[in-house]
């Protein structure tokens, strides 16, 4: 097992760099200079020409990845053109909303899916299993920008202002500078909409899945073994169906991460957060290259790391799968 | 005699009175409170002699101070100058600084901290978009720690006007801090680097979520700023931000999507929408020449394939844009329909719409002059980019007015990035839609018209406009430069290196408690009168 978690950790790092390098090459291939960007209505070709030495933007494009390359050894992420600041510095200081933001996007996915899944799977057939899967159908269908506008159309203006429109409120510790809004409640209440907007989608997908294997799995011998010998429905369900049932599905759900970082972008604007969504998106827009090779490397990362966990999670839900 | 007359009249003043003192009453501004604004874009960075964008300016107009400001109506009043006089030949300014001066490390406003703005400002080493305009500025003298001295190498008729308001204006930089920190360190937004002498100083920015500005206790005008504090969100999204408005979140949005007014106007019918007469020109704007030799700003040019030819920039431009059509579909009437290159609110504009009355005849006919026609059809790229939604319908709209004379109007619809750099660059391009900045005076946009210009996106060759342009700049006389103004207008439409479309309204909003707020341009956001009624 250990042997096959430092390989998998090892293949973490050409996966990642291949990510990195097609990204580069994807910014290269745009249309735009972010030395344009950074001059806006002050620009001029001659301060453009000298601002674009001094960052090695007139260097051949394969030069410039190599020496992106060569510092992301050292542990330097770069300096954004932009501003001026080190990208390792924003992504820390971005990474806590986001992450908390899938987390808890991913939680509520959970929390609807599994029982709205179990149920439906139970009574198959029936007005709850119908609920279930039309409700699941709508998830599936509503873009998370819809379902942002609506939850603030609701909650924050119909309901007098119950929970913030946008903004943040960081987490105790989170907070990167001496004056911040620092609060768990105050958190909670900027977190709620966007991580329900970001997770239905999540909840629906995994709803109809984890139904599905639900189904599969619930006319298996063994379950109807557990039966017999006369466990209750309680255990039958969660300690053996679940269980089993659970396998596909969290293959899925890391694959949903990916969308779930997609999705991040649209809902952290919608909502003003001050995540790696929007962090990127800014980055693109302005292709400021070295952020955008840090949005790439940190969201790389977070893929394949969980893909790993979600490999390792097999082994404790299925004892008969062990690696070498 | 009918005694009843006499307490109704005593009721009646007693009422009046009491309704006097009430209003005197409700008018003193309340000192304290935190405005809650809300920016739609974000600020690029707080080097304010460097940054670019709206943004920043509003930063840098109440965090830092400059020798005069302007008032709506054109007045100059003193900022950190308490008085000042103008040489007979207008190449002397001399200003009197106020004593009381000082910036937000203590050290004083004096004639010293003026010197070192100008003379950074004019390095070309800064790297600063206002350099262009300190081109006339010979010598900056420091007569005494109160008394400065610009000296110009030619009369520049707005001297005061590119102080005020060209851009942030002159904002003083602090010769200590400055010197103490560097470059990056304000462009950071370290608090103790981002040294002014405004109304408020800096406490913290978080780019991409937050700036926060507190009161400046030793600001020179006495009792203000009233507000505690002014926190600043970035709110991209317009329905984010009628949601944080109509909830209560915010108080103040520095700038509001046009498209979205009416509907902001319907859900908070007792928001106070503010705008003016517009300075900004909305823009359909030819390509005039391209590269001889296909090297993009080579100096050797040919005309245009397409728009090289007068008659077609006429034919369309002049002719074949229904501009009240225009307005009335994108800007819902909120613009006004305008051909002369002068904005309606910019000052010595001059209205020629009768110069090109919309009239699809005879825009055919001179296309039939040109060799187009049925037998040749003229098409062209439309190029217009995302920063604002109404780009996009302008565009439309051209596209369906050119069907009505027989041209079709190819829509490219790219990023701001990437349409900077087709027309910034001398790229391939054959006619874009796009506003542009704010102009105070025509002077201010002579770095976007002049031949030698990287913002001459039209890349035409006339000197002629340049020396208008030099004539304008150096004429002191009011009257003079007025017609100055008018030829080289008429001038420009004549030759349709310009083709305006309409002005280019902007919004404010602010919460019925937000007091003494006063919509100068688009380019003045000052918080230091404002005072909030709750």
């Amino acid at each position: 097992m250990r042997v096959y978690v430092i390989k998998r950790l090892l293949q973490i790092v050409p996966t990642v760099l291949m990510i990195t390098l097609v990204v580069f090459l994807m910014m290269q291939s745009i249309p735009g200079d972010p030395v344009v960007a950074l001059l806006g209505d002050a620009y001029t070709e001659e301060d453009a020409e000298k601002i674009r030495h001094a960052y090695g933007l007139d260097k051949p494009v394969m030069v410039q990845y190599f020496i992106w390359l060569g510092k992301l050894a050292r542990g330097d992420w770069g300096v954004s053109v932009l501003t001026g600041r080190p990208v390792l510095q924003d992504v820390l200081v971005r990474m806590p909303v986001t992450l908390e933001l899938v987390v808890l996007s991913m939680g509520i996915a959970l929390l609807i899916a599994i029982p709205a899944s179990i149920i439906g799977a139970l009574r198959q057939n029936t007005w709850a299993d119908y609920t279930a899967t039309s409700m699941a159908m709508v998830g599936v269908s509503i873009p998370e920008f819809f379902v942002g506008v609506l939850l603030l159309l609701t909650f924050s203006i119909g309901l007098h202002g119950l929970l913030p429109s946008s903004g943040w409120v960081y987490l105790p510790g989170t907070c990167p500078n001496m004056v911040c809004g620092v609060s768990v409640w105050g958190n909670m209440q900027h977190i709620l909409m966007p991580a329900i907007a970001l997770g239905i989608g999540r909840a629906a997908i995994l709803t109809r899945l984890l139904r599905a294997s639900m189904l599969e799995v619930i006319r298996t011998e063994y379950v109807t073994t557990a039966r017999a010998k006369g466990l209750s429905e309680r255990p039958v369900i969660l300690k053996h169906a679940f269980k089993n049932a659970l396998i596909p599905t969290v293959t899925v759900m890391g694959l949903q991460v990916g969308f779930l970082i997609g999705g991040a972008i649209v809902v952290e604007t919608l909502f003003a957060m001050p995540g790696l969504g929007t962090f990127g998106i800014d980055a693109i827009i302005a292709r400021d290259y070295q952020q955008v090779q840090g949005f790439a490397l940190i969201t790389a990362l977070a893929f394949v790391v969980i893909n790993l966990i979600v490999d390792l999670t097999y082994t404790v839900l299925d004892p008969r799968i062990r690696y070498a | 005699m009918n005694r009843r007359p006499f307490p109704l009249a005593l009721i009646a003043l007693v009422v009046s009175l009491g309704l006097m003192c009430g209003t005197a009453l409700a008018q003193t501004p309340k000192r304290g409170g935190t405005l809650r604004v809300s920016y739609g874009n974000s600020i690029s960075h707080l080097d304010f002699h460097t940054a670019p964008g709206y943004e920043m300016m509003w930063v840098a107009m109440n965090v830092g101070c400059g020798l005069v400001n302007m008032t709506p109506d054109g007045k100059f009043v003193g900022d950190a100058a308490e008085s000042w006089q103008t040489s007979p030949d207008h190449l002397t300014y001399t200003f009197k600084l106020r004593k009381n001066a000082v910036f937000h490390d203590g050290t004083p406003v004096d004639a010293a901290a003026v010197k070192f703005s100008i003379d950074r400002l004019k390095d070309p080493a800064t790297k600063s978009g206002m350099r262009t305009f300190y081109e006339p500025v010979h010598s900056v003298e420091v007569l005494d720690p109160q008394t400065v001295q610009v000296r110009l190498k030619h009369p520049y008729g707005f001297f005061l006007h590119m102080l005020a308001a060209y851009r942030t204006g002159l904002v003083i930089y602090s010769p200590t801090a400055t010197q103490k920190y560097s470059v990056e360190d304000r462009k950071q937004g370290k608090p103790e680097a981002v040294v002014g002498c405004g109304p408020f100083r800096l406490v913290e920015w978080v780019k991409g979520n937050h700036l926060l500005m507190e009161r400046f206790d030793k600001y020179f005008i006495p009792g203000q700023p009233y507000l505690d504090k002014v926190m600043i969100r970035l709110i991209k999204d317009p329905v984010t931000q009628m949601a944080a408005f109509k909830a209560g979140e915010i108080d103040f949005i520095a700038s509001f999507s046009p498209e979205h007014v009416s509907t902001l106007k319907a859900q908070n019918p007792g928001a106070q929408i503010m705008t003016g007469k517009e300075t900004t020109p909305m823009l359909a704007t030819f390509k005039i020449t391209v590269p001889k030799d296909g090297k993009p700003m080579s100096k050797d040019r040919t005309p245009h394939p397409i728009f090289g030819d007068v008659r077609v920039r006429k034919a369309i431009g002049c002719y074949g844009i229904d501009r009240k059509e225009i307005v009335k579909i994108a800007f819902k009437g909120e613009a006004t329909p305008w051909v002369g290159m002068i904005p309606p609110g910019t000052m010595d504009t001059v209205d020629l719409n009768s110069t090109c009355p919309y009239d699809p005849a005879k825009a055919k006919a001179l296309l039939g002059e040109a060799g187009y026609g049925p037998s040749k059809p003229l098409t062209f790229e439309l190029m217009t980019n995302t920063e604002k939604s109404v780009f996009n319908v302008i565009a439309t709209v051209i596209k369906e007015q050119m069907s009505r004379i027989g041209v079709t109007a190819n829509i490219r619809l790219t990023d701001k990035v990437t349409w900077m750099n087709a027309t910034l660059q001398d790229g391939n391009w054959d006619m874009y839609v796009e506003d542009l900045l704010s102009l105070v005076t025509l002077d201010s946009n002579a770095y976007l018209t002049t031949t030698p210009s990287t913002w001459n996106q039209g890349r035409h060759t006339d000197a002629k406009v340049d020396e208008y342009y030099e004539q304008y700049a150096r004429e002191t006389d009011e009257t003079k430069r007025k017609a100055i103004a008018k030829e080289l207008a008429e001038y420009m439409l004549d030759k349709m290196y310009w083709n305006v479309i309409s002005g280019s309204p902007f919004y404010m909003v602010a919460q019925p408690w937000v007091k003494g707020y006063t919509y100068n341009r688009e380019f003045e956001v000052h918080y230091n009168p404002v005072w909030l009624d709750k």
